[in-house]
């Protein structure tokens, strides 16, 4: 049986602090990144284009990762904010999986002259954002709250495989992509000191939005399924 | 016993499609019309290299995959022989269970009559063919776990048919990569890339074989 929760006043209150916080935060990164931080050695200004991109990319795997969370708390207690967590997180991710695709690509053209590559990581990250639209389809496609619910808590927890794929498919296969310069295996970045900061602050800063974007789009989840739970009597 | 069940169910399913064998049928002339379709449009010659006709023949298996499992699935619906199973003790596991055994059986037929097609009309010199068997059969195990869980998650949704092929495919992605350098390393004779990439076919089967099992029950109301 489905459980329902009220919405949590909390959330509600914290959202006018996320916002500003993700206002502070974005202005405060992008000064870094963009006049703050050196240019690159070899591709100049362009670089910059790093610091949205990566950071794109990682609220990507965050959000699914998020999914794949929220997915087990709602078949391991049938509570439907476990479920509004998890469209939440998908929808952003989805978003965010464009985004770095788009800027990868704009990225790609200058430094590797060509607009899309056939390479491991591009094409992984493509096919995981694929993956989630299909996710977000079925739960179109799906009337019943309960029914909705678990498929895509299911789906969910299968779907976050191709995450891990993402991530190591540059050093799994010869890629065109650079390989991993922060979350490398043995946990020493290969950037300038304040190529890093920038970037970790872009990273703190998009985490902030997601965390904005996250409670606005669950508490209109709520209300949705609110709704769906007075209709139904 | 679950596996029990798993059996019966398998078993049952068996004497269905021998009894009506519409997905059979179906599965193999989908597999057929389109190895002939693909290889007409890049050409013969093309078709004829390996890794294009090993392409060619396990995009026509995914896709038989999944016709043969939504048929499977629409002959429960139809005569609502689905709600019984589901009733059973155990049934859910025994029903995703018994559905993967029975669609692989199934589809090492197809394999047998789309591979033997393949042969013929490309024209085909085989290096290795025992190695070409070990990685075919590890590519028929590995779809219908796949497959089985997106059907059934697609179950009694409106535009099905669209939505199982955008489920599964992507997830196929490793599966399509592995069979077909593997189908093209044993044509070609290169033993260490068939058996490498047969070995990764028979984990992904077993990944997908175990996950399937532990959720996919919670997902059939």
């Amino acid at each position: 049986m489905i459980k329902s929760i009220a919405t949590p006043t909390s959330t509600v209150r914290a959202r006018p602090i996320l916002g500003a916080a993700s206002i502070v935060a974005l202005f405060v990164a992008l000064w870094m990144a963009l006049i703050w931080s050196p240019p690159d050695a070899a591709m100049g200004s362009v670089v910059r284009i790093l610091y949205v991109h990566v950071a794109n990319a990682w609220l990507a795997y965050l959000a699914f990762v998020v999914v794949f969370l929220a997915s087990i708390a709602y078949l391991w207690t049938k509570r439907t904010v476990f479920d509004a967590i998890a469209v939440a997180s998908a929808e952003i991710g989805v978003l965010f999986t464009g985004l770095t695709l788009i800027l990868g690509s704009i990225w790609a053209r200058p430094t590797w002259g060509v607009w899309w590559s056939w390479e491991p990581r591009v094409v992984t990250t493509a096919v995981m954002f694929a993956m989630y639209v299909g996710y977000l389809l079925l739960r179109n496609l799906s009337d019943d709250l309960e029914r909705r619910a678990t498929r895509a808590a299911v789906l969910g927890i299968v779907l976050v495989v191709d995450v891990p794929i993402v991530h190591l498919s540059v050093t799994w296969m010869n890629a065109l992509h650079q390989l991993p310069t922060v979350l490398r295996p043995d946990l020493s970045p290969t950037l300038d000191p304040r190529m890093l900061a920038s970037l970790i602050a872009m990273t703190i800063a998009f985490t902030i939005v997601y965390a904005y974007l996250m409670v606005a789009r669950v508490e209109i989840e709520r209300r949705r399924q609110a709704r769906i739970i007075e209709a139904r009597g | 016993m679950t596996l029990t069940r798993i059996w019966r169910i398998a078993a049952r399913e068996t004497l269905a499609e021998r009894g009506q064998p519409d997905g059979l049928v179906a599965a193999v002339t989908f597999v057929a019309t389109l190895i002939l379709v693909e290889s007409l449009a890049v050409g013969p010659l093309a078709a004829g290299q390996p890794p294009v006709a090993s392409a060619l023949f396990w995009i026509a298996m995914a896709f038989a995959a999944i016709l043969a499992t939504t048929r499977s699935f629409d002959r429960e619906l139809e005569d609502d022989a689905i709600d019984a199973v589901l009733a059973l003790p155990g049934g859910r596991d025994a029903l995703y269970g018994g559905k993967v055994l029975a669609l692989m059986a199934l589809l090492a037929f197809v394999a047998l009559i789309g591979g033997l097609l393949s042969l013929v009309l490309l024209s085909l010199a085989i290096a290795l063919p025992f190695h070409l068997v070990f990685v075919i059969v590890a590519g028929v195990l590995g779809l219908p776990p796949v497959v089985v869980l997106f059907v059934t998650l697609s179950l009694r949704l409106r535009a099905r048919g669209a939505l199982v092929p955008i489920l599964a495919l992507p997830v196929l992605v490793p599966h399509l990569v592995a069979a077909t350098n593997g189908t093209a390393a044993a044509i070609t004779g290169d033993a260490s890339g068939a058996l490498g990439w047969g070995g990764l076919l028979v984990a992904f089967a077993l990944v997908y074989s175990v996950l399937g099992l532990t959720i996919v029950p919670t997902a059939l109301e």
